[in-house]
């Protein structure tokens, strides 16, 4: 039941997005808000990022972030009434997501964007079999009979690593385990041939062996499909192990980006090296567990400033009068921090770090926020 | 499947045993006693008293009593084991066989498990005839209300859960609040009031009109049924109306908000957000997934409203003279008339320990997760 | 004599020190700390809805409370009886006759004045109504209480019990109580309520007890020593209290409302003691003959109690729903 629709006619004069055909997710300056009884929470307030074809990014951040809502957000599927998309685009394959109908929507969802989410027992619907929900989204989006479906189930199944896939296709999600049912998710998402896979905090709630597999298994059948992956999580070790690409978000913004070797190994952002540092390490025994100091701001009192500067050991006067832009560092990194103004490089190179110095930035342009 | 049906079902006896012996207590505790009766009727002669007292075993230890008052025991088998228990020859009938058993297979013929409950105070009837002839008036009353309620409950409560803050929903939050507030009986006055007596559309009480009707599920009125059809039914919609909307409006009040609050959770669960992510259109989201989850604590929920269906039909039938089992109860209590009250009490606990054993079953048929985990 | 900081083998200058505010607190933690109860009365207060139910119910109890003072009912008295009218007259500001000034009418027969019955039932309806309560929750807590917490044997013998009193509809058993044992008082009649009202509140009871007897403080509690009776009153109990008052204050409105009932068909209170049910109490035989105001006003005193009740009971259970933030 898939109507494939033609990508819109851009214009020469659009600039990049929808146009480039290596990036299969382009996300502008998204802004998505919750308006409560108190305020208005500003969930995710100006994000940016892309996706290539096939390619592996990371939200990554703590709970509260925004990284969640973004997904949510991309996928349309934010409740209006109290939440609503205030601004941005979310070019997906040349079209604008946020410009679509609802029901074009629909046929994106499941068919060309699938999520899964990260509580693999409340996911699945408890009165209907696996294997009628995973048939459900094959029906959706694929004009296929009910046996060509059940046949593409199992095989779905098969995929990823179920045994005995046609006896599982009958059963209800409370005769599987945890890892079970995750893979059961996975074969619903993938069942459709999406080019972009969500995956929010898929092993969050697993357990430790199980999150190995699971990660595994959503490596090796993205890398053979080529779908692109956009993994949303807190867990850095899950990051270093997946994703080529790193964002880090913080209070609804991006605080760095880069590459997973460039932002783990050599974090350009108070708040990123605070993530690294906070990881315990066999190398620091004995010595006291780091903290970032503080705690997330409260949403309906944000700091006038920059949104880390009160946990931030670095900071100074201008941190709290003025929001820092996302400033480029170099190499396709980009931070958003003062230290990375060109103005005050002089600041930089008086903090002096226990065993990593800033590397003071080559040419410092900004981006335009 | 079936073996937890089983379960259930033994499950159920204890339960009903002990609401037994609770309504044996009445006896007990009956102002005047069992044989007040007696002060009231001089034509009673003393062998008939005496032959009462034997049949009823009065003088015996009350477990005995209760006993006989079930059907157990044999009246005819007097004495008594340590002054408590029944002697074994006491369990058997006339016949030689189990007493419990049906007269027709060679059981006795005393006590409720042979629809045997004595004979009314107020009128010597037996107690079996006195509520057979109650127990039609109750049903087309509570039966008709019963599917109406549960048909408005179920579709208005999905409704304002789908449209959630609508007009609709908020509509319906008022009216929810305010028909809970409403005694039943008052209800039924005030709509008396406006419709029968002031605005004179409807009749002001009873089952049928007594001028041009005869008595409800009467030969007569079978017959009348058979010549003039449309009359007898009209007449009898007529005098419906206003008592089923009495008992309506109160429990759909109660219901519809539970309704409501079930669907709201089940449309606030993850297998729900799963659905949408699939690209499910909303409808079918509701229909299939949200629904289905959501009837589970309903359906359970209507077993447990059985007894209120009585106890609203107590209120409706005495307000509008409506000639059913609630409105004898409240006849027989009023002149303590025991033998009725407890026949009409067993009665009833037989009747809401079904109805929850069968909700307790068609959950287990609804819900996967009982049946076979 | 500062101290001197180094930072990374490099020491810093008191300006610098001054400027990396590394002396002060990092910033000042302003939390208001409120406990259980005083969250759940800023909660409250934002509840319209509960907010003028309080007030509207608090109305009605001053009502109770000063009416009888006021207006004292004497049932000997037949107020007005320089003119018989055997239907009862009608309220003045419908009969346009303001001699004697009639709010709500009179009942007909004995020509009671309505208005002096609704003030005076106001008081013994929400006696009966709020006493039935107490003694219910206090019942129904320790029975519950008992079988949630040490369920086995003595959990499934007690609820057998509940169970098969509550097979037959609690208003068969009251009534029939009522009319066998009760004496006529609303003194007993508030008994009879309350000894069996407490049969629902005990499933909820153990129902909470089952699920917070798992819980880790218990097993804390026990491995210091603490007895089991402690445990229970000390520790688990004061966790219930947020469904129990709620299932209280919605008991009360069940109770005014069952009261009335009984009442009305003569099987409780006696009518030297109105109370808002036997006020009404054949009422409906005269609406046919226009006496409409007799068996509208006392009612509707109970609808409007009711509600009011009904309205806190909401504002209640979202104002102590443990699961709610701020």
């Amino acid at each position: 039941m898939t109507t494939r629709l033609q990508p819109d006619a851009a214009p020469a004069s659009l600039p990049a997005p929808g146009r480039d055909p290596e990036v299969i997710l382009d996300v502008r300056d998204l802004r998505t808000y919750f308006h409560v009884m108190d305020g208005t929470v500003r969930a995710v307030d100006g994000v940016d990022f892309r996706i290539k074809r096939g390619g592996r990014l990371a939200l990554v951040g703590e709970s509260g972030c925004g990284k969640s809502v973004t997904a949510l957000s991309i996928m349309r599927l934010i409740d209006q009434p109290p939440g609503e998309i205030a601004s941005g685009e979310i070019w997906f394959d040349g079209r604008d997501l946020l410009s679509l109908s609802e029901s074009e929507m629909r046929q994106v969802r499941g068919g060309e964007i699938a999520m899964i989410f990260q509580e693999p027992m409340t996911s699945l619907n408890p009165v209907l079999s696996v294997g009628d929900q995973i048939m459900e989204a094959v029906k959706l989006h694929q004009e296929v009979s009910a046996k060509e479906a059940r046949d593409i189930a199992t095989q779905a199944l098969r995929d990823v690593g179920v045994p005995a896939p046609e006896r599982r296709i009958t059963q209800y999600p409370h005769e599987l385990s945890g890892g079970m049912r995750q893979r059961v998710m996975i074969a619903m998402a993938l069942s459709c041939r999406p080019k972009l896979l969500i995956a929010d905090e898929p092993t969050t709630a697993l357990d430790v062996t199980i999150q190995r597999q699971i990660l595994e298994l959503i490596k090796v059948i993205q890398e053979r499909t080529g779908t692109a992956l956009l993994l949303i999580t807190h867990d850095l070790g899950v990051v270093a192990e997946t994703v080529d690409e790193v964002v880090v978000m913080y209070a609804g913004k991006i605080m760095e980006t880069g590459t997973v070797d460039q932002v783990l190994l050599e974090p350009r952002h108070p708040y990123s090296r605070g993530l690294l540092q906070s990881i315990p390490s066999r190398g620091r025994r004995g010595q006291p567990l780091h903290v970032i100091k503080g705690v997330v701001p409260n949403p309906f009192r944000m700091p006038a400033g920059c949104k880390f500067e009160p946990r931030c050991p670095y900071r100074w006067d201008q941190c709290k009068a003025e929001e820092p832009r996302l400033y480029d560092t170099g190499g396709g990194r980009s931070s958003r921090c003062w230290l990375y103004d060109p103005r005050f490089r002089d600041r930089m190179r008086r903090y002096e770090l226990e065993g990593k110095d800033y590397v003071p930035p080559a040419a410092a342009t900004e981006l335009t926020a | 499947m079936g073996r937890y049906i089983v379960r259930r079902l033994i499950g159920s006896l204890p339960v009903l045993f002990l609401t037994s012996v609770l309504i044996f207590g009445i006896l007990l505790i009956a102002p005047g006693g069992p044989t007040a009766r007696f002060q009231q009727n001089p034509r009673i002669t003393a062998e008939q008293k005496e032959a009462f007292k034997k049949r009823w075993g009065l003088d015996q230890p009350w477990p005995i009593q209760y006993c006989r008052w079930v059907g157990v025991c044999n009246p005819e088998v007097a004495g008594n084991i340590v002054g408590v228990l029944p002697p074994p020859g006491a369990l058997i009938s006339q016949q030689g066989l189990p007493n419990f058993l049906p007269a027709g297979l060679g059981g006795g013929d005393n006590g409720i498990l042979h629809l045997d409950m004595g004979f009314s105070i107020t009128d010597g009837r037996p107690v079996s005839k006195v509520i057979g002839d109650r127990v039609l008036p109750t049903l087309v009353l509570a039966g008709t209300a019963w599917v109406l309620w549960v048909t408005i409950a179920f579709l208005t409560g999905v409704y304002a859960a789908v449209r959630r803050y609508g007009f609709f929903d908020s509509a319906l939050t008022i009216f929810n609040y305010v028909g809970l507030s409403f005694p039943v009986f008052w209800l039924g006055i005030m709509l008396i009031l406006v419709f029968a007596s002031t605005l004179d559309l409807l009749p002001v009480a009873g089952m049928w009109d007594t001028r041009t009707v005869p008595p409800f599920a009467s030969e007569r009125w079978f017959a009348l049924l058979g010549q003039r059809p449309d009359y007898v039914i009209i007449d009898l919609v007529r005098h419906m109306i206003l008592p089923v909307i009495t008992l309506v409006v109160v429990s759909i009040a109660g219901d519809s908000r539970f309704v409501r609050s079930s669907m709201l959770d089940a449309l606030n669960q993850d297998y729900v957000r799963t659905a949408r992510a699939k690209g499910v259109p909303e409808r079918r989201v509701i229909t299939k997934h949200a629904l289905r989850n959501a009837l589970l604590p309903v359906v359970t929920n209507l077993g447990l409203e059985i007894p209120f269906l009585f106890t609203g039909a107590i209120a409706t039938e005495t307000v509008f003279s409506w000639p059913g089992m609630g409105r004898a109860f409240i006849e027989a209590t009023s002149r303590y008339d025991y033998p009725v009250l407890m026949g009409i009490l067993v009665i009833t606990a037989v009747l809401v320990i079904s109805a929850n054993l069968l909700a307790d079953i068609l959950y287990a048929v609804v819900d996967p997760r009982i049946s076979y985990g | 004599m500062a101290e001197r900081v180094i930072r990374a083998g490099v020491e810093l200058t008191p300006a610098e020190v001054e400027e990396l505010e590394l002396e002060r607190p990092d910033y000042e933690v302003q939390l208001e700390s409120l406990n259980q109860w005083q969250l759940a009365w800023r909660r409250f207060k934002r509840h319209r809805l509960a907010v003028v139910g309080s007030a509207i119910f608090l109305s009605i109890v001053a009502v109770g409370v000063l009416g009888p003072v006021l207006l004292h009912y004497d049932f000997r008295v037949i107020p007005h009886a320089n003119q018989i009218v055997y239907a009862g007259r009608a309220p003045s500001w419908v009969s346009g006759n303001w001699d004697p000034p009639l709010l709500m009418g009179e009942t007909a027969r004995l020509q009671r004045d309505v208005f002096t019955l609704v003030v005076n039932g106001a008081r013994l309806s929400l006696v009966i109504g709020v006493g039935a309560t107490i003694i219910s929750v206090i019942l129904g807590a320790l029975v519950g209480g008992f079988a949630g917490y040490f369920g086995g044997a003595v959990d499934w013998v007690l609820m057998r019990i509940v169970d098969s009193l509550l097979s037959l509809p609690l208003l068969f058993i009251i009534l029939v109580a009522a009319q066998f044992l009760g004496s006529g008082s609303w003194f007993s009649l508030m008994l009879i309520f309350g000894a069996f009202g407490w049969l629902g509140l005990s499933r909820l009871v153990r129902s909470l007890f089952l699920s917070l007897r798992e819980e880790d403080f218990v097993d804390a509690a026990r491995a210091v020593g603490v007895s089991d009776i402690r445990i229970i009153l000390r520790h688990i109990l004061p966790n219930t209290l947020s469904p129990i008052i709620v299932a209280a204050t919605l008991s009360v409105a069940g109770v005014i409302i069952g009261e009335a009932f009984v009442s009305f068909v003569g099987f409780g209170v006696e009518l030297n003691q109105p109370t808002w049910g036997n006020i009404l109490t054949n009422s409906l035989d005269f609406i046919q003959q226009g006496n409409w105001w007799w068996a509208f006003f006392p009612g509707f005193a109970i609808v409007l109690t009711v509600l009011s009740i009904n309205f806190m009971g909401d504002g209640l259970r979202d104002a102590l729903d443990p699961r709610a933030r701020i």
